[in-house]
């Protein structure tokens, strides 16, 4: 169960709109490294985990990870105020326009709409926990590349503070690969599905 | 009303919210950290106490921390995506 809190995990203030951007930053809300793709591919992937540590981290993740849809949308939404029509011709933004007006909607920055096709639930702790740890430098790079297409102040704060969870949360994922592989004949982690063939034990 | 203080007020409480949250998932992995234990604790309480002084001045932060008195006070208070309110 969840409950909604009326914060932003973290302040999104932006004064000057800037709707060519908006194009680029929408990719970390639906494309192929996106949070809602982050949020998804984590709470789907929780029942399979094998100790309520990893369930943990993957919920509490999960959980942080729809903030973040919070913030990204707030950026998209702050950058695309007030566009009068030749904005809105001139900056490009009139290819997403003619669709969604000034609407939030999950799409990449090439246009591809958000898809689970960019994640996987495998039923496998060790498969999954290895795709956390490269989404989230994933997520991570995405960032760095917005990062140097970007000069407003404004839109470089939350964005910077979201490329440092992202590192935060590669850490959390590590200790829990750790905390599955110590469960494991460490001869040979790989050789199983810990979830289907050979049952670890509960803690 | 003073909007300064309001954002001041509000500026605190995400930052011990936001020491809580990361406290926690901390402990998700460390369980038995005496030393984040602690930390978690002590933002946790005074993260209790900004909210309900947030809350008492300026309006509910969940739907269910809303009065329910005269009217429902969840609909009067803005949400964050506005400018300035975040």
């Amino acid at each position: 169960m969840w409950q909604y809190e009326k914060t932003l995990q973290y302040p999104v203030n932006i004064k000057n709109p800037d709707p060519a951007l908006a194009r680029v930053i929408i990719s970390q809300l639906g494309g192929p490294d996106g949070e809602i793709g982050a949020a998804t591919r984590y709470l789907s992937q929780r029942y399979a985990a094998p100790c309520r540590e990893v369930q943990a981290i993957l919920t509490d993740i999960a959980t942080e990870e729809l903030g973040h849809v919070e913030m990204i949308s707030a950026i998209l939404y702050q950058l695309t105020r007030g566009l009068s029509i030749d904005e809105i011709k001139k900056s490009g933004f009139d290819t997403y326009f003619v669709d969604h007006t000034t609407g939030i909607y999950p799409q990449a920055a090439s246009g591809v709409p958000f898809s689970a096709d960019t994640l996987q639930s495998t039923g496998d702790p060790l498969a999954d926990l290895h795709e956390d740890l490269a989404a989230e430098q994933k997520a991570r790079l995405s960032y760095d590349n917005i990062l140097r297409l970007v000069d407003d102040p404004d839109v470089r704060d939350p964005i910077k503070f979201l490329r440092e969870r992202e590192i935060v949360h590669y850490q959390r994922f590590g200790e829990g690969l750790r905390k599955v592989q110590d469960m494991l004949d460490s001869k040979n982690f790989y050789a199983f599905n810990p979830a289907f063939d050979k049952p670890a034990k509960r803690r | 009303m003073a909007d300064n203080e309001k954002l001041k007020l509000l500026q605190r409480l995400q930052a011990v919210r936001f020491a809580v949250h990361d406290a926690a998932l901390y402990l998700d992995s460390h369980p038995t950290c005496q030393e984040g234990l602690k930390y978690f604790r002590e933002k946790r309480e005074l993260c209790e106490k900004l909210t309900e002084q947030y809350e008492e001045a300026y309006g509910p932060l969940t739907a269910h921390a809303s009065s329910a008195e005269e009217r429902w006070d969840w609909v009067c208070t803005p949400f964050p995506w506005e400018r300035g309110e975040s």
